[in-house]
């Protein structure tokens, strides 16, 4: 099926606050979702994905930062996903990167990270260049890099399979941003090392989505949605006589 | 808190935040030159606009499908109107209801069969249908049974209604929700950003509006002749321009108020620049007598104006009565350089709220090369963010300085905590609840913002006590719950328009006067609450008509000149002796 964009946003914030998200957050949240099903690259299916991980996260447990300084940080998102942990990590580096030209962010143990790039769009519309990476556990292993350009709305996306990885114990749920406030970041692939390019998406692709999306409407999977919908009504209160007079309506409308 | 000056708006300082911002003062507003209803009826005749009937397939009892074509300089549109038989105990004007007399909606671009199949599925559903990606509207309108069944009978029998009639209630139909902005799949608004059409917020939705009252018109008079084919006549024109269509309204509005406070700042920014404008004049004696004669019609409007609500009535009989005193202040008074400004000090010094910002209103009205322009700046791109980077102390002064009026509250009383707002798993309608009364508080929205202001100064005091060269966002990583009021405070601090000045939770708060300022910049008249908490009200009252804006009026400024309608006087007579004339 299809749906607006207003309306997509609008049911995850729903949604997000019916699983006990806070409403900053889960505003961020929906419009994550959203930004990424507008640009037809999978927002509803990674939430899908991640969904009964996000149901059962603790939301008292918060992202706790390990270690910073002037330039870094490592923040620990407790494994949850980075639809509840990224955001003030992302602030943090944001920050950072204004008092200081270029800064790095670590955010270990999350997961849905796909997600993380509509609150990048974000940092990017405030002026800041900003390029995540993060890597997939299959073998062999797959490296995601997203860069935006400061000021730009949409992203260079790349996907890539790595063959010549030296082993090493690290579990592959972190997610490593940099930003800097005058300097282009985006990926470009060049290496001595082999490795398969999986997928590309160039700014001119994802704004022909964007366009698709707003004229013909975003096509949604109905299940998803009617979790969401289902989720949604958390938020709402039940209904009785007494209730109904809350909304302060005449009983007789004819006149 | 200091002036606020529009760099851009040469004349008076623009009034304070507190002043203007007021909720009291914001629920005396009138339509004004600048509502939606006004710029979308000026933007028509200027550009030509051109209604023409695609198809009008009803049968006698006025139920089938009509459809408007509507040709701009840059696109076409098409308004369908599918008309259906309600049941009397059916017609509910609340958003629970599942069946409507006319549901309706405008699409961009053509319509073909498969696309009027598509519709005809679901636009009688509403909320429960799936709307087409090229809808921009959807809305839904219920009779007025009793103007209805009068206007049938007397034009069939070859007279003209009462005037009177238009006067107790103005319209044929009122519409109970006219959506846009992508609910229930319709286009999103983002769509017409870069469309010279409809860019202005609501626009379509008026033109939607509008369309319903030309349908009313035609089909008032197709039923009529269908049941009288030898007797019936048309409306007389000046009963069609007293024609508009009714609004009835709720809670709902008050969300979209503290949910979109750039908006709302660009639109009181608007109105308040207009008015500085207007007061930076010099007056001359044609504007003084165009004042004198405004304030005559508004007077004469309001006198006709019918609520059974007890306190609007005394708020209307008091403009009324205070309106004699204007207009002689301004006959005796020397013409002045400032003169405006001494009316307005004059009318702030002795007349109620309301008075005086009808004065505000009918100055803007004097101007109309000055102010115009002004509506082109009511839509914003909207997005509130944080500034993670600003010293927390730096916040700390923000809220102290522009959220005073927040933490002057004292939420330990019980008056101050008295309501909560709530939406009801009955269509997610928007309710009030009593605290500690009623169930539901704990998934209470977050409307009131000056609570949630005042707790968040609490808390990031405390912070900064312990943590005095701290950063923003190093408190939200503290304290990230406060994320989202501090992104709101962040953003707005430079908008002194954006945040309306009251306690949304205080036992006196009154609900009707977030319901009137939203409704006042949709251009509504005739404001008639139903309760506390619900409001009917007439858009487009006066307004020129389809075949009036057809016929390319060359006098722009007397087709622009719809404010404050009366009714028509002697029209059975003269109809009687003249029908058929009008069409």
């Amino acid at each position: 099926m299809k749906a607006s964009y207003n309306e997509l946003q609008g049911l995850c914030r729903k949604a997000f606050i019916g699983m006990g998200f806070e409403e900053g957050d889960a505003a961020d949240a929906a419009d994550m979702v959203a930004w990424m099903q507008c640009f037809e690259l999978g927002g509803l299916a990674a939430l899908s994905r991640g969904l009964d991980f996000l149901l059962e996260d603790d939301p008292d447990e918060l992202p706790s930062v390990l270690y910073q300084d002037g330039d870094l940080a490592v923040v620990d998102g407790h494994g949850q996903s980075v639809l509840r942990s990224s955001t003030l990590a992302l602030e943090l580096g944001f920050a950072k990167a204004r008092a200081r030209g270029l800064a790095v962010i670590k955010i270990r143990h999350c997961h849905n990270r796909q997600l993380i790039m509509g609150y990048l769009a974000r940092l990017a519309g405030r002026g800041m260049n900003v390029t995540a990476f993060w890597r997939n556990a299959q073998q062999p292993p797959t490296e995601q890099v997203v860069g935006f350009r400061a000021n730009g709305s949409v992203p260079e996306i790349r996907v890539y399979a790595v063959h010549e990885v030296p082993e090493e114990n690290e579990p592959n749920d972190a997610v490593t941003l940099v930003m800097a406030n005058h300097v282009d970041l985006l990926p470009a692939m060049r290496s001595d090392y082999r490795y398969d390019l999986l997928a590309r998406h160039d700014e001119s692709d994802l704004l022909a989505c964007r366009h698709r999306s707003l004229a013909e409407g975003i096509e949604v999977d109905e299940a998803v949605w009617e979790r969401l919908k289902h989720l949604a009504t958390r938020m709402l209160v039940e209904a009785s006589e007494a209730s109904r007079e809350g909304a302060g309506a005449g009983t007789q409308d004819n006149d | 808190m200091a002036e606020y000056r529009d760099a851009t708006a040469p004349g008076m300082p623009l009034r304070a935040a507190d002043e203007a911002m007021d909720l009291e003062r914001l629920g005396s507003l009138p339509a004004s030159r600048l509502s939606f209803v006004r710029s979308l009826v000026r933007q028509m005749a200027r550009q030509r606009w051109q209604v023409s009937r695609a198809r009008f397939a009803l049968d006698a009892q006025g139920h089938g499908i009509a459809i408007y074509r509507l040709q701009t300089p840059h696109g076409r549109y098409h308004g369908v109107i599918f008309s259906h038989h309600l049941d009397d105990a059916q017609r509910s004007d609340r958003v629970i209801a599942q069946a409507w007399d006319v549901t309706f909606g405008v699409i961009e671009g053509d319509v073909d069969d498969v696309l009027l199949e598509q519709m005809a599925a679901n636009v009688p559903l509403q909320e429960a249908g799936r709307q087409h990606p090229r809808l921009l509207v959807l809305s839904r309108a219920n009779r007025s049974l009793r103007n209805f069944t009068h206007f049938v009978t007397a034009l069939g029998a070859g007279d003209q209604p009462d005037p009177a009639q238009l006067t107790r209630a103005g319209y044929l139909y009122r519409t109970t929700a006219v959506y846009g902005n992508g609910k229930f799949g319709i286009a999103d608004f983002v769509r017409l950003q870069d469309n010279p059409d409809f860019q202005r917020p609501f626009s379509a939705q008026m033109l939607a509006v509008y369309l319903l009252r030309h349908f009313s018109i035609e089909q008032v008079e197709h039923i009529a002749r269908a049941q009288a084919p030898d007797t019936a006549v048309p409306l007389a024109t000046e009963l069609r321009r007293y024609l508009g269509i009714g609004n009835s309204t709720g809670l709902g509005m008050a969300p979209f108020l503290i949910n979109h406070p750039q908006l709302i700042q660009q639109w009181v920014t608007c109105r308040e620049t207009a008015l500085a404008m207007a007061l930076g004049q010099t007056p001359d004696e044609a504007r003084r007598q165009r004042l004198i004669a405004l304030t005559r019609r508004a007077m004469r409007h309001l006198a006709q104006t019918v609520t059974e609500d007890a306190e609007q009535g005394e708020r209307n009989a008091a403009v009324v009565m205070a309106l004699p005193e204007v207009i002689a202040w301004l006959e005796e008074m020397p013409l002045e350089d400032d003169l405006w400004q001494q009316l307005v000090a004059w009318s702030a010094r002795t007349l109620p709220l309301e008075a005086q910002e009808l004065i505000n209103t009918l100055l803007i009205e004097l101007y109309p090369e000055r102010v115009d322009s002004l509506v082109d700046q009511m839509g914003i791109e909207e997005r509130l963010e944080l500034t993670p980077d600003m010293p927390l102390v730096r916040l700390k002064q923000l809220i102290e300085t522009h959220y005073d009026w927040a933490l002057a509250e004292d939420f330990a009383l019980p008056e101050a905590r008295h309501w909560f707002w709530y939406r009801s798993t009955e269509k997610e309608e928007p309710r009030l609840g009593v605290r500690g009364v009623e169930p539901g508080a704990e998934k209470e929205l977050p409307l009131a913002i000056a609570p949630r202001v005042h707790h968040t100064h609490g808390v990031l005091s405390d912070f900064l006590e312990a943590n005095p060269r701290a950063l923003v966002v190093e408190f939200l990583i503290a304290h990230p719950r406060h994320k989202d009021i501090v992104r709101r405070i962040q953003t707005l601090a430079d908008t002194p328009y954006g945040e309306i000045r009251a306690n949304l939770w205080h036992r006196d708060m009154k609900p009707m006067h977030l319901l009137r300022t939203k409704l006042s910049f949709f251009g509504a008249g005739r404001f008639d609450p139903k309760s506390d908490r619900w409001v009917r009200i007439t858009l487009f009252q006066g307004a020129p008509l389809v075949e009036e804006l057809n016929a390319e009026p060359r006098d722009l400024a007397a087709i622009d000149d719809w404010s404050f309608p009366l009714e028509p006087e002697g029209v059975m007579h003269s109809q009687r002796q003249g029908a058929g004339e009008t069409s």
